[in-house]
């Protein structure tokens, strides 16, 4: 009851994107850093530890980059061809790539030296997997088939020859280290079990060539892409479709998991890739890039993403790091560090009056934490105490009157409501006079504030109608009139437009309503409704076609 | 199908039969408890507030009523502190009474015996027992004479055509030798006596009117406060004729009441500007209170100085602590002001409670005005206000001397028929500047917090005013909820929830659907069928009958017998569904929505329908007229059931029927379920029901206990306030009642879909520590030491208790066990 409430300044929401969390997010990466490789970058592969080195594979080498220096690391050449789908172990030692001979290849990292040649596929190999054990290696070939190899052995344990195209996806379970997935050009989507050598477990139809899979940490649902389409599958349901998603309008290429999981990304020909909301499958942000994307890598904390283009881009952006940000913007970090600092106050709890009390420390010393005392605005202050003049002045400071106009017409609504706008606008000089009627011109075509602005410049007029003005100002007063009558005129059209268009829906409608009363005798049945097991069932899929 | 029937004609033996035990009620416990002045104790720990004929005892520590002191018949005018714990009380007959404020017991009852005067109108005790007492003046009309009536001599009159508010008399100045001066005021004047030595003198001022005055308990000093807002401190004013004045002059309105300190250091003062100002004598410093919510009628300070009571006009007395803060409020149920400056072709209702009365199915409470841009929930059941909500959030703003300044008003309010959403319409104007703002906000019920929250916030819903809001009622929970307003812009709006959840944040707000016109005639009332599947929209003399659901135009209803605009419109309830009652400015009639036909007309009333309310629980429908006429008729048949005859001058501006909570044994149909409610222009509530249901009494006969009302001793002192005895006591077991252990672990799991679960090795850990108990350890150990003394205090009787015990030992060295591993194991989570 006691507290002064503080004006209300109405802003009305914004039309266009939304500024959501996701945004700012995704929006803190800096301007790309980029490397020109001589082909296509295939496939791009991050280190899962630190220093998340990310391995790139393009025309006839791999390349392991530095995240933070962007510089190679390490390469490797020894291939006769194209080297595909480089990938990393767990540990970060070994990296493997397949070829185009058909051998897959082993490199330690930190000795560049190839320790073992896995031979036995007949066609070039795309894509290759550690297992989760990191004893085991998985390699998905274009001889149409999917072959488990014993690391230390060098030797073939099981082959999956079920497909009837190229087997160009593929990708492991992180729990068990005998799933994993394959996707291939026929169309199909395929789990195996290394404990059932006798075939795919889960089979399932993606409707297009499977450019990509992924299986999400929990292992019971998987992703697939390929064409424009993103499916998404239950596997302990034995491969039921959960969503289909269509955001991209070219060839979806390749899939990534962000924000630990939360987040999952697409990449596309369509040169943009799309970060959805894991839950509902929403597009949450898009990214753009300069050409098709073949390839994306992002490190477990979002720091760094890279993107592997057709025309042989590599483009790495950092996230932006506190520094980095204190140096763009000096006040705004300020503010957030005065934040984080916390401040204790000490109470004396005790009860003075009661006589026979001794002082105890544990309950009569209170500490807390110091609250934010309820900011009060400079307007507020004069508002309260009935200066209605000044508090107009603090809102007609450039700044405010340009950037933040709800709050000069919130204070100028709360000074009609006082019935002290005569008083707060009477006696101003020329300089005040001028910021007051440069605002009213640039705002009294605002439809939000006009009725408000239309009010302060009638007291205006009425207030200064009589007074001899300076000819600056007698400018402004004119330039505001233009503005009226500007408005007028367009108002004057839009009207004429709108009758013209009553005129155009008044037929239509009366049109529409002979043919449609015909239409009502014909069919008098009501079109069967879902039911409500149906709709529940349905809200699950998303964007179809 | 036009049954004519006048209501003159009505069948007389019917009506007669129920009027006997059909009676109308004044609700007494709403009224206000600002009328008069309240009284501190001499020790400060109650306080005694009149309220119509009863004295309330409250608790200052507490603000909560102790007695209710219910003996008055007629209203009290007065109220004293006799001795430490006597009050003596007066009412408007000169009927006197002393109680025992302790227990609320009567002691003895006099009347007052001044020349035969039967009607009084201030009481005032000045001790010694004396007793002032105004009554009306013999030739001037609103002025009083000032009697002083004593036990042993005749009572004598000491002025003549003095103010009669209860400010304009004071006592005081004993000056150390119990010498007693009375002063009071006239329109331009202060008449003085001193009793004691017998003086008697006369001062005036310059034309500004007084309006209050007030006396220094000890020494020679008077304050008065005038119209202009002016305060005047006059000194020996007994003895000189030219007393040295002192103006203090911070109010721009008129003083309402001025209040010494006990001591005499401080003056109060405060106004309609809302703020208490507390100056100090003889020095230029003063304190402000600012925005005490609403104009202080009334400032009291306590005996012992600890706090000062104010009494404000929205029906609240509010205690200020010594550190210049309000910390505690006793608060009434409050009494709207009329909204100034509407039209006279406004009808009454308008201005004096434009929301009406609107039954909230969910606390079965009634909505309505309170103070501007307030509403208020009252509970008719217990005759007590449930809660005060302000709507516009505005700072509440003044007047100035000569310049009205409205406040915003809540004009329209609509409950959901769940009460889960309140739709309020508030609308600030200001005639002169031709400029007004309206606002529709939708506030829904938060059950977790019992509180409505903001949801979405409408600002200019119609061009123009707006006539009606209502939600559709007989919605399943599985449609979104539905609100129509009708303006005079012409339009009808339809407004709905919509679902603006995204993965972000989940967000319901309300938007407009449709906005519809028919033939630019102004829309005049608007009401749903039971069912929520017809909405009808009277149109002048039209009523037009549309599909809520697809909004589409069923039909139009219009009959050359029943050409007047149409001001009312309900449909019946129950089996009378299909009928749709209209008012007129002079007539009554029904349509049956489905044959489409006037059913029936009552032309010629004798004055126009004022509220035309249906029964809820039942298939009648009350009509009140503006001659406080009431019928209670059945929408198929014009016979009215019951007519309440004309009850008193006084204009009704809303009625409703409130569902009572149990069903009446017997009676008329109509009031088995449900009984009557109507508010006049006085804001005064009547109740139309049946003699046989008993009124909600509670009597409080929580006595004081002894100690409270003792003085300070220093034996008392002495005395602990506390009693421990060195007896262990058994420790009640705690119920753990903050929630089930890892409830929002599980949830979360539960909640999450399994997609986005992370691997469950990571997240086992900390799931498992979720739902865990954690105890510190002082706290653990504390518990398990007060079970081992339970335990060993219980008598070893029997076998049975010995086993228990040691069911007790087991089970303690259990849980130190688990706290043990508890305490482990967080940390290695940690």
């Amino acid at each position: 009851m006691a507290s002064f409430k503080k004006t209300q300044i109405r802003s009305l929401p914004k039309i266009g994107q939304k500024v959501t969390a996701d945004t700012l997010y995704w929006r803190k990466l800096n301007f790309p850093v980029t490397v020109k490789e001589f082909g296509p970058i295939d496939y791009i592969d991050v280190m899962p530890i630190e220093p998340y080195f990310i391995a790139v594979s393009s025309a006839a080498k791999v390349q392991i980059y530095n995240p933070i220096t962007h510089q190679v690391h390490r390469h490797f050449t020894r291939f006769k061809e194209a080297a595909y789908g480089a990938s990393i172990r767990s540990d970060g030692k070994l990296v493997i790539a397949g070829c185009d001979e058909g051998h897959v290849k082993l490199f330690d990292i930190g000795s560049k030296s190839l320790l073992r040649i896995f031979k036995g596929h007949k066609g070039p190999v795309h894509r290759c997997k550690f297992t989760t054990d990191n004893v085991h290696v998985v390699s998905f070939s274009d001889d149409k088939s999917v072959a488990l190899w014993d690391l230390p052995s060098e030797t073939e344990i099981i082959k999956f020859s079920e497909h009837s195209d190229y087997v160009r996806a593929g990708c492991v379970s992180s729990i068990s280290s005998d799933l994993f997935l394959s996707g291939s050009f026929d169309h199909t989507v395929k789990l195996y079990d290394a404990r059932s050598p006798t075939g795919s477990t889960i089979s399932v139809d993606h409707g297009s060539p499977v450019e990509s899979v992924l299986m999400y940490p929990s292992n019971s649902i998987f992703v697939s892409v390929g064409g424009t389409e993103l499916r998404v599958w239950d596997m302990l349901a034995g491969g039921r479709l959960l969503a289909r998603v269509s955001q991209h309008h070219k060839t979806i290429t390749c899939l990534h998991l962000a924000s630990d999981g939360k987040r999952l990304v697409t990449g596309g020909l369509d040169r943009h890739a799309k970060i959805y909301d894991v839950q509902s499958y929403q597009v949450v942000h898009t990214l753009d890039f300069p050409s098709p994307v073949l390839s994306l890598g992002i490190t477990p904390d979002d720091f760094t993403v890279v993107a592997g283009m057709a025309n042989g881009l590599i483009s790495m952006q950092h996230r932006q790091t506190q520094a980095e940000a204190r140096a763009l913007n000096p006040k705004q970090s300020l503010k957030v560090q005065k934040k984080s600092q916390t401040a204790y106050r000490f109470r004396l709890n005790a009860d003075f009056r009661s006589v026979n009390r001794t002082f105890n420390p544990a309950t009569d010393v209170e500490v807390a934490t110091k609250t934010d005392t309820n900011f009060v605005s400079r307007y507020d202050m004069f508002l309260r105490k009935f200066q209605y003049s000044k508090a107009l002045d603090t809102v007609l400071t450039p700044y405010i009157r340009k950037k933040k106009p709800a709050i000069t017409v919130g204070v100028m609504h709360e000074l009609i409501r006082r019935n002290g706008l005569k008083s707060a606008l009477a006696g101003r000089d020329d300089s005040s006079l001028s910021s007051i009627l440069t605002f009213l011109a640039r705002n009294i075509n605002d439809p939000s504030h006009a009725n408000i602005i239309i009010q302060v410049a009638n007291t205006l007029l009425e207030i200064y109608e009589s007074s001899s003005l300076t000819p600056q100002s007698e400018k402004l007063f004119l330039q505001l009139q233009e503005h009226v009558n500007r408005e007028v005129e367009y108002v004057k059209h839009l009207m004429e437009i709108e009758g013209m268009l009553h005129i155009l829906l008044a037929s239509t409608t009366t049109q529409a309503r002979r043919s449609s009363t015909y239409v009502v005798q014909g069919s008098s049945v009501k079109p069967m409704l879902p039911s409500a097991a149906a709709a529940a069932n349905a809200t699950m899929i998303f964007n179809v076609g | 199908m036009v049954k004519m029937a006048n209501k003159k004609t009505r069948g007389p033996d019917k009506t007669q039969a129920n009027t006997s035990d059909i009676v109308v009620k004044k609700l007494d416990d709403a009224t206000d408890i600002v009328r008069q002045p309240p009284v501190f104790t001499n020790d400060s720990k109650y306080i005694c507030i009149a309220s119509g004929r009863q004295i309330g005892i409250y608790s200052v520590e507490s603000a909560d009523k102790v007695h209710s002191l219910e003996e008055h018949t007629f209203d009290v005018i007065g109220l004293a502190i006799k001795d430490d714990n006597i009050l003596l009380s007066c009412d408007a007959s000169g009927e006197t009474i002393e109680w025992n404020i302790n227990n609320g017991t009567t002691l003895k009852k006099a009347p007052l015996v001044v020349a035969g005067i039967k009607e009084f109108h201030s009481f005032h005790y000045p001790g010694n027992g004396k007793v002032l007492v105004a009554t009306p003046s013999t030739y001037t009309t609103n002025m009083s004479s000032l009697w002083i009536v004593d036990s042993h001599t005749r009572p004598r009159k000491l002025f003549a055509d003095i103010k009669s508010t209860p400010h304009s008399i004071a006592f005081g100045c004993n000056q150390g030798n119990g010498s007693l001066v009375v002063v009071a005021l006239q329109d331009h004047s202060v008449v003085v006596k001193d009793i004691t030595n017998g003086v008697d003198k006369k001062h005036m001022t310059d034309q500004r009117k007084f309006t209050c005055v007030a006396l220094h308990s000890e020494k020679l000093i008077m304050a008065t406060g005038d119209i202009s807002g002016r305060i005047l401190i006059w000194h020996d004013f007994v003895h000189k004729s030219r007393p040295v004045k002192t103006v203090y002059h911070w109010h721009t309105l008129p003083v309402n009441s001025v209040c010494f300190s006990s001591e005499g250091e401080y003056l109060y003062s405060g106004g309609s500007e809302k703020v208490m100002v507390k100056w100090r004598l003889g020095m230029s410093r003063k304190q402000f209170l600012p925005r005490m919510g609403s104009s202080i009628k009334y400032i009291v300070n306590a005996p012992d100085n600890i706090c000062v009571a104010t009494s404000h006009s929205d029906n609240a007395i509010r205690f200020i602590d010594s550190t210049n803060k309000i910390n505690r409020a006793i608060i009434g149920l409050v009494k709207h002001d009329p909204i100034r400056g509407f039209a006279d072709t406004e009808p009454i209702k308008e201005s004096v409670m434009p929301t009406g009365l609107v039954f909230d199915p969910r606390s079965h409470g009634i909505f309505f005005n309170a103070q501007a841009g307030f509403l208020q929930l009252f509970d008719p059941q217990k005759n007590s206000l449930i809660f005060n909500m302000d709507v516009a959030n505005r700072n509440v703003l003044t007047d100035e001397r000569n310049l009205v300044i409205g406040n915003a008003e809540v004009l329209r309010v609509a409950v959901s028929p769940t009460g889960e959403w309140l739709a309020t319409l508030e609308v600030w104007s200001n005639m002169s500047a031709g400029y007004h703002d309206m606002n529709l906000k939708f506030w829904r019920y938060d059950a977790v917090q019992a509180n409505y929250e903001l949801n979405t916030d409408v600002t200019m819903p119609h061009q123009d005013r707006v006539t009606a809001l209502c939600f559709q009622p007989g919605l399943l929970g599985t449609e979104m909820p539905c609100l129509v307003s009708i303006g005079r812009d012409l339009k009808f709006k339809i407004w709905r929830l919509v679902d603006d959840t995204d993965i972000y944040r989940q967000k319901e707000s309300w938007s407009c659907d449709v906005a519809g016109d028919f033939r630019k005639l102004t829309p005049s009332a608007l009401s749903f069928s039971e069912d929520g599947s017809l909405m009808a929209i009277a149109f002048q003399d039209t009523v037009t009958l549309w599909d809520p659901t697809s909004i589409n135009l069923n039909t139009t209803l219009s009959h050359t017998l029943v050409q007047e605009p149409i001001e009312l419109m309900e449909f019946g309830r129950d089996n009378c569904f299909r009928y749709l009652v209209c008012a007129s400015k002079s007539a009554l009639y029904a349509w049956d929505v489905i044959s489409q036909g006037l059913v029936w007309k009552v032309g010629q009333l004798h004055s126009s329908v004022r509220c035309l309310v249906p029964d809820p629980k039942s298939c009648y429908m009350a009509a009140v007229l503006q001659n406080s006429e009431v019928f209670v008729f059945s929408p198929s048949s014009s016979k009215p059931v019951h007519s309440v005859p004309k009850m008193n001058s006084s204009e009704p501006i809303a009625a409703l029927f409130v569902p009572r909570p149990n069903p009446l044994a017997s009676g008329p149909e109509w009031l088995i379920n449900s009984r009557l409610l109507i508010v006049d222009d006085q804001q005064e509530f009547l109740c139309v029901d049946d003699v046989s249901s008993a009124g909600f009494n509670q009597k409080l006969t929580t006595p004081i206990s002894h100690m409270d009302s003792l003085p300070w001793t220093p034996f008392s002192a002495m005395k602990a306030e506390k009693q421990i005895s060195a007896a262990k006591q058994l420790v009640p077991v705690v119920h753990q009642t903050s929630g089930i252990q890892g409830y929002k672990s599980v949830q979360s799991l539960l909640e999450t879909s399994a997609s986005a679960l992370p691997p469950m090795s990571r997240i086992c850990s900390l799931f498992m520590s979720d739902l865990m108990i954690k105890h510190g350890p002082k706290a653990v150990t504390a518990k398990v030491n007060s079970v081992d003394r339970t335990s060993t205090d219980l008598p070893l009787s029997n076998g049975h208790i010995d086993s228990k015990t040691q069911d007790f030992s087991e089970e303690t060295t259990l849980q130190k066990l688990l706290t043990l591993d508890c305490q482990w194991l967080v940390e290695t989570v940690k």
